[in-house]
């Protein structure tokens, strides 16, 4: 059933089924390849969905807050998040796209965006990418499906030990609404018509240092090959007290890397260190026939973020 | 439904929607306001942008239901309303008028999305910065929303600038006079009509039912679920490639038309296919053109036509050159064995390239009236479409009209009938309605052509100081997939003369989309090859790599390039290649390009008096290289007044138009140059210098004829004769790599170009960057890429097929050496191709240059590049001899 409902609460009216949309950024190209017409729930009339509220526990970014606002509001209390948001898409998407349906968007691997095949994500029987092309694919091979996970803000909050607020009060973590990426049918744990009301952020580091790097071939606007974001705090001595470390387009679901922030703690951010660090980021890859030059690119932009980091510190 | 109410330009408006339609569908379809373009419709390119409240928005990827209750500005109101509330025609906004006055566009198709990106910014920036100038990286990361196909980012660059510091402000400009191109003022408003703004009354939407498997046999097609459908496939019924066209539907709507397309009853079988080109050639392989007929009907990937030639399974001879062949051979092979003389072995690939056109192939056809068929196309050859739609369609070339008023670029890709304007045109003949049929991108990305893919074998010969070529072997197999007619080898035994050589020229037929004709078919393909070789052989024998052409190059209009390049700072002060150890290497490349002068002798154009203005007329097209603004300008030196004071009609082919050329093989502005000066010459004799009503009426025609003396092929096949002589171009590239993420940028690019005169240097400049833009793409980003299992385009949207960007543009200086044509009327040639050759081999050169190492597959992307340093340890390359194949 086509046609259009303007939610202004998150709870869903008895019997209302459709397709939510915030943004559209994702939803609309998928919409336009498939020439489907479903049912949209639009989610942008939905009371505090757009408002940023800041106390002594946190920061709470509704779902609808645009990308270009996180960039912008962010900066001074979340800079690994803020570059971020700042690095992806174009000025004219970050402007549109929200932060909700930045963690919801469907993976861009180009089967699944194919009119004619289907794969695992799109009620295939098998993932084509993995026999076919698949240049742009994992490195950590744990799931049937071998495209990365697309969100770049779910890679940034996973260092920040985010938390989601859903429709109906409850919360969860961003890792448990990512899962661990091994089931090749979904690209995120939200059950069926589970709204994100919004981002839960816990209080900021005083003096973080962050930096984010995306590798790809051209200027900008383009997928990350790798990405890597980084967010330090320092105590008095220079050594590193408390780090996180993301990486994304490796894998079905974007990673922590708790290995090299282990090796991080108590250190300062001298040049070995930052090589253990980076290189400790490759261990368990398994890049598939066509991703084996993304090992030596992990590396490589890990390091990069970090020497960014320590360059700060100087 | 649901009914909204928004502003648009200061005007009120309802819009009606289903609520799953995006912005850019209301803008154009409901509202009339087709400046807005929908290019990419995945929020790449920026063509669709809209301000809403003053931001830019990219509105193909914006829900419609977004607009509610918000000021909309679409490009028709950027300058602002006039009193009366319509937006008038005279104010443009301060980034409008830059666009005009430094040429920042090319076909125009990308243009409204630009300029409102654009002028989003400066409004910002002046308010932040007054009138400092942003530099290049602060331009290209606002506009990295933005995409321009026709390369025309340095004029972009330069009218972003010059806004911003406040060049433009003076509402007093008249947009005519600072218009380096007569058909700007309409490009930069979105007035300006293209096939696919095109409405009629009581119109229909086509849609293609394509392939989703490679080969097939096509059975029953249950037309019963189509008010309208036509059957696209041949007697054969066979379907050759992932994505051919099957059969058309008709519809009141786009979308219902897409959607009774796909749910069209085909009986379809599948049968055997080949993808790779390697299994292909092997024995058994499934035939893609399994009998002489097939293999007649083959579609050509050349511009002109193709020679029989010998197939062997899926591969065909397409042709040998040979120039004391056996002697070339049999002095290689000696080479190998001995160790003599120093010889350099390569092999090279190339990838598919796509035109990726931003106006899609699209026609709307009308045949309403039996007794008249009317076209729109998005075509670079109104004159030719016209005849063949004729000829296709058995009826009288005089009641046949083609038009096509702007052309959203070609690059090669829109010269012959394509399927859209036979689908078009029967579903019209059927329904006795209008009929619009517009490719998506995914289409445009998939089946209207390539540049095709190959595998070259390269052997080059020189004795020991290398003064002298002595062979030169190239075996190539073009990848055109069912496509034929590729020549490519053959063209690398034009540029370096005098030695024994032998060239092999062979397609390798498989089931993938054809590939088509490509701004200078084989040329840059032949390039990688050659110019790369001749750069290794320098390197080898430790030699100037400008030097050595010079010694082995004849042609005297290259010389004067070679001479002008090596005085460069850049090429002077170039590293010693793979000496540098550290993280960002810098490389410095030359390469030399070689093409033919193509002119189309018998173009005319009409030079007339009508109320009082001077009109010049030819049924030939602008797809944005200009030639309405070179037609404009040859009558204005005549008559000595502005050329916007004269009214160019292209675009059209009719019962009363003239012939005109194709706008293909760099032949357009050479076949209208003189004849346009010819027409103009005689009206002046007539009527003399002032152009006023008593002169309604006279008029003269002029046909560009033969050039002086005599000509190379005195012949004229399918509107092209090759004229005498070769024109020449050298680029030298500047590029930094980055070996730890292996990202290779080109930070500058001098082109020297030797056409002889330049009628328009600053649209001439513009297509010699745009065609360095292309060819960064070649050597670094662009690739079609097909799923090997299905032959499926996966590189089917702007994301994917990566073309290059704002930000990836170099610094760019074009020279032109203007001497050595005088045989030709005018004094000059084409140069949309030979420009555009050599760039990628230069930055083959420069990459080598800056590391050591030779990149040998196209494009020379970043996960290429990690691979091939992380292999080699950072050691300088010392000059040895000799290479194993
Ligand atoms: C050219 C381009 C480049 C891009 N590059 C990047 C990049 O580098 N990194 C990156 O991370 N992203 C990138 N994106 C993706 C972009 O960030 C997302 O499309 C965007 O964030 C989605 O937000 P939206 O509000 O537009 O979502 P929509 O398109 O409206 O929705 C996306 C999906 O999420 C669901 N959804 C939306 N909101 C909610 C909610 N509150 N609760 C539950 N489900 C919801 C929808 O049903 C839909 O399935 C790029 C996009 C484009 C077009
Ligand atoms: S058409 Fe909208 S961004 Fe390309
Ligand atoms: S002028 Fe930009 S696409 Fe043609």
């Amino acid at each position: 059933m086509s046609g259009i409902t303007f939610l202004t609460s998150a709870d869903l009216p008895p019997g209302v089924e459709g397709v939510v949309r915030a943004g559209g950024t994702d939803l609309q190209e998928r919409l336009r390849t498939a020439n489907a017409t479903p049912h949209i729930l639009d989610l942008t009339g939905i009371d505090g969905y757009t408002s940023v509220d800041r106390d002594d526990d946190g920061t709470r970014i509704g779902a609808g807050t645009t990308i270009a606002t996180v960039a912008r509001e962010l900066s001074d209390d979340y800079p690994a998040l803020a570059a971020t948001a700042g690095a992806l898409a174009t000025p004219q998407i970050r402007a549109v796209a929200t932060i909700g349906g930045n963690l919801a968007q469907r993976t861009r691997c180009w089967y699944f965006r194919h009119p004619h095949t289907a794969c695992l994500k799109s009620g295939g029987d098998s993932c084509p990418a993995r026999g076919g092309r698949h240049l742009y694919g994992v490195v950590f091979d744990t799931s049937a499906c071998v495209h990365p996970h697309p969100s770049s803000i779910a890679m940034a909050l996973l260092i920040h030990d985010a938390e989601v607020a859903l429709a109906g009060g409850q919360s969860r973590s961003v890792a448990e609404v990512l899962g661990d990426g091994v089931d090749p049918t979904r690209d995120n744990q939200l059950g069926d018509g589970e709204l994100l009301t919004a981002v839960l952020l816990p209080a900021p580091w005083p003096d973080e240092r962050a930096a984010y790097h995306r590798s790809i071939s051209r200027f900008e606007a383009e997928w990350p090959l790798v990405e890597a974001v980084c967010r330090v705090r320092l105590d008095d001595g220079g050594r590193v007290a408390d780090c996180g470390i993301g990486l994304g387009g490796v894998a079905t679901v974007p990673l922590r890397m708790r290995a090299a922030e282990d090796l991080l703690r108590g250190s300062t951010l001298d040049d070995d260190t930052i090589a253990s660090a980076s290189a400790a980021c490759t261990q368990r890859a398994e890049p598939l026939p066509e991703t084996g030059y993304k090992v030596p690119l992990i590396e490589a932009t890990v390091r990069e973020v970090l020497e960014r980091v320590a360059a700060d510190q100087a | 439904m649901t009914r909204f109410d928004t502003t648009v330009n200061g005007t009120a408006h309802v819009a009606e929607v289903d609520g799953h339609e995006s912005a850019v569908e209301v803008i154009r379809d409901q509202f009339g306001l087709t400046g807005t373009k929908l290019v990419c419709g995945g929020g790449v390119c920026g063509a669709c942008t809209i301000l809403i409240g003053g931001e830019p928005t990219a509105s193909c990827l914006l829900p419609a239901t977004s607009l509610r209750g918000t000021e909309v500005t679409t490009v028709e109101g950027l300058g602002g309303s006039g009193d009366s509330g319509a937006p008038s025609a005279a104010r443009l906004h301060p980034m409008q008028r830059a666009f005009l006055a430094e040429d920042a566009l090319q076909c125009g198709y990308c243009t409204p999305g630009f300029v409102m990106g654009a002028a989003a910014f400066h409004d910002r920036w002046r308010q932040e910065h007054g009138t400092a100038e942003p530099d290049r990286h602060t331009i290209a990361e606002a506009l990295a929303g933005h995409l321009c196909r026709c390369g025309a980012y340095e004029g972009i660059y330069r009218a972003v600038a010059a806004a911003c510091r406040g060049d433009h402000d003076h509402d007093g400009d008249e947009p005519d006079r600072v218009a380096a191109r007569v058909d700007g003022p309409d490009k930069v408003t979105g007035r300006a009509i293209y096939t696919t703004d095109v409405t009629l009354p009581d119109m229909l939407h086509g849609a293609l039912r394509r392939s989703a498997i490679a080969a097939a046999l096509v059975g029953r097609i249950d037309r019963s679920t189509a008010a309208v459908a036509v059957d696209l496939l041949g007697d054969d019924r066979r379907v050759r490639w992932a994505g051919q066209p099957i059969a058309a539907v008709a519809a009141e709507t786009p979308s219902e038309a897409r959607r009774v397309a796909a749910e069209l009853d085909i009986e379809i079988t599948p049968l055997p296919f080949v993808i790779d080109p390697e299994e292909a050639k092997k024995a058994g392989a499934p035939l893609v053109h399994e009998d002489r007929r097939a293999r007649r009907n083959a579609p050509s990937a050349a511009e002109g036509p193709v020679l029989p030639a010998t197939w062997d399974g899926n591969r065909r001879n397409s042709g040998t050159v040979p120039f004391r062949g056996m002697a070339a051979k049999r002095r290689v092979r000696r080479a190998r064995e001995t160790g003599t003389g120093t010889l350099v072995e390569l092999e090279l690939s190339t990838a598919p390239q796509l035109h990726s056109c931003f106006e899609p192939h699209a026609c709307v056809a009308d045949w309403s009236d039996p007794a008249r068929l009317r076209l729109w196309v998005s075509t670079q050859a109104v004159d030719h479409t016209a005849h063949s739609v004729a000829e296709h369609f058995g009826i009288d070339e005089a009641d046949v009209e083609v038009v096509a008023d702007n052309v959203g670029g070609g690059f090669g890709s829109k010269v012959s009938l394509g399927t859209e304007i036979i689908a078009a045109t029967e579903l019209s003949r059927l329904s006795r309605r209008p009929v619009k049929l517009v490719l998506d991108r995914h289409e445009e990305l998939t089946g209207t052509g390539n540049r095709p893919g190959s595998r070259m074998a390269i052997s080059m010969l020189a004795d020991d100081d290398g003064r002298e070529l002595q062979a030169l072997l190239v075996d190539v197999e073009s990848h055109a997939g069912v496509g034929i007619g590729n020549v490519v080898g053959a063209l690398a035994m034009l540029v370096y003369e005098r030695s024994p050589r032998l060239a092999h020229d062979y397609d390798i037929l498989t089931n993938g989309p054809p590939g088509s004709p490509f701004r200078g078919p084989g040329g840059p393909i032949t390039a990688w090859a050659l110019e790369q070789a001749i750069d290794e052989m320098a390197h080898r024998l430790g030699q100037d790599p400008i030097a050595l052409r010079q010694r082995w190059d004849g042609n005297e209009r290259r010389g004067a390039l070679y001479r002008w390049a090596a005085e460069l700072p850049v090429w002077r002060a170039r590293p010693v290649a793979g000496a540098q150890t550290g993280r960002f290497r810098r490389g410095v490349g030359v390469a030399a390009a070689n093409w033919f002068y193509f002119v189309d002798p018998d173009s005319e154009v009409v030079v007339s008096v009508e109320d009082g203005r001077l009109v010049a007329s030819t049924a030939s097209q602008d797809m944005g290289t200009g030639s309405r603004t070179v037609v404009a300008r040859a009558v204005a030196e005549v008559f000595d007044v502005q050329p916007t004071e004269v009214e160019v009609r292209l675009g059209r082919s009719n019962a009363t138009t003239i012939h005109g050329p194709t706008s293909a093989g760099s032949r357009t502005t050479v076949s209208l140059w003189s004849a346009t000066t010819d027409a103009a010459t005689e009206l002046r004799r007539e009527i003399g210098g002032s152009v006023s009503a008593a002169a309604n009426g006279t008029s003269a025609t002029a046909r560009r004829g033969g050039d002086r003396g005599i000509r190379a092929v005195p012949i004229t096949v399918a509107g092209i004769q090759i004229g005498r002589g070769f024109s020449g171009a050298v680029h030298v590239s500047e590029v930094e790599v980055d070996t730890r993420t292996g990202r290779t940028r080109v930070l500058r690019v001098h082109g020297g170009i030797a056409v002889g005169r330049i009628h328009a240097p600053e649209l001439a400049r513009s297509q010699c960057e745009g065609s360095i833009i292309q060819g960064i793409g070649l050597a670094l980003y662009e690739n079609q890429v097909l799923d090997p299992h299905t032959g499926l385009t996966l590189t089917a949207n702007l994301e994917d097929y990566r073309i290059p960007q704002l930000g990836d543009t170099p610094e760019i200086e074009i020279h032109f050496e203007e001497a050595g044509w005088d045989h030709v009327p005018g004094g000059g040639v084409g140069l949309g191709e030979v420009a555009t050759i050599s760039p990628a081999a230069s930055i083959g050169n420069a990459i080598h240059n800056a590391t050591g190492w030779r990149a040998t597959a196209l494009p020379v992307r970043p996960d290429r590049m990690i691979e091939a340093l992380s292999e080699r340890p950072s050691v300088p390359s010392a000059p040895s001899r000799g290479a194993g194949r």
